[in-house]
């Protein structure tokens, strides 16, 4: 059994994660407002873990400008699709093995 | 670092709270461009059938079937890449429709005003019933609309056209802009 994605692993990110693999790969993603409703972070908080997570290679994320209004798009990358993947698996694999 | 079996659950279980919003959140998004569209269909149907009668006559048909092509254009769309169009979907719709025609035109005797408050508590009604499975959200647009348009049946007179302009048309307008911030 794989060990645990340090990256992954902690719950900001593995709800970005999460969240991030539950839309299609050919989405555009998502952006941060709804990011941030989603996991309850705060702006600098999940702006943080983003940096963390594209550093990682597991996220791309994208700038731009929406009606004048700057928009930040987010989405996982196949990388990170793997990982979160394999961080799942060894989540699963240590309840069953309780 | 050690993880115990409590922890892996309560984790995946937050897993799958963030996955079930984001799905709901999509099938919201999708859901409140079909009902602003319908919005605006129902807004120049409802409102030239109360400023221009005589010239609306039978053509209202055609107002709906560009919502229905419309709608059919939506889910296409936003339809994930490679699936095919939500047969399911459209098969409720034409259910409903099949059920609806049966009783203004056969069975009812619905006169105008009834046919004009008919139609649209019948799909409000797939909406309060869509929400027990999509979310609360569709729940509430579908009571919250039926229920105002039943108060203009009963007591807005000669203006119960406009007051169905208003509120199916405006009312979705507005839902739909609620339901794609919710």
């Amino acid at each position: 059994m794989d060990g645990p994605d340090e990256v992954v692993h902690q719950p900001v990110r593995l709800r970005v994660m999460a969240a991030l693999t539950a839309c299609d790969p050919s989405d555009e993603g998502l952006d941060f407002t709804h990011l941030k409703k989603l996991t309850g972070a705060t702006d600098g908080n999940l702006g943080a873990h983003l940096d963390h997570l594209a550093r990682a290679g597991y996220v791309e994320v994208s700038k731009a400008f929406v009606c004048r209004r700057p928009r930040t798009t987010v989405k996982a990358s196949a990388q990170g699709r793997a990982a979160f993947a394999r961080h799942v698996a060894f989540l699963k694999a240590i309840i069953e093995g309780a | 670092m050690t993880i115990r079996s409590d922890e892996a659950a309560a984790m995946l279980a937050d897993v799958d709270s963030v996955v079930a919003k984001v799905k709901q959140s999509r099938i919201y998004r999708s859901a409140a461009l079909i009902i602003i569209l319908w919005g605006v269909v129902n807004l120049v149907r409802d409102a030239l059938i109360a400023l221009a009668p005589a010239w609306v006559g039978p053509r209202w048909f055609v107002i709906d079937a560009l919502g229905v092509i419309g709608t059919i254009a939506i889910l296409s769309r936003t339809a994930v890449a490679g699936a095919r169009l939500p047969l399911r979907t459209l098969a409720a719709f034409l259910l409903f429709y099949a059920f609806g025609w049966i009783w203004a035109n056969l069975l009812g005797g619905f006169g105008p005003r009834e046919q004009m408050a008919f139609w649209p508590t019948l799909f409000l009604f797939g909406y309060a019933l869509a929400g027990l499975w999509f979310g609360t959200a569709f729940s509430a647009i579908g009571l919250g609309l039926t229920a105002l348009i039943l108060a203009g049946y009963v007591w807005s007179g000669a203006a119960f056209p406009l007051w169905l302009a208003l509120v199916a048309g405006g009312g979705f307008i507005l839902c739909g802009l609620w339901m794609r911030r919710a």
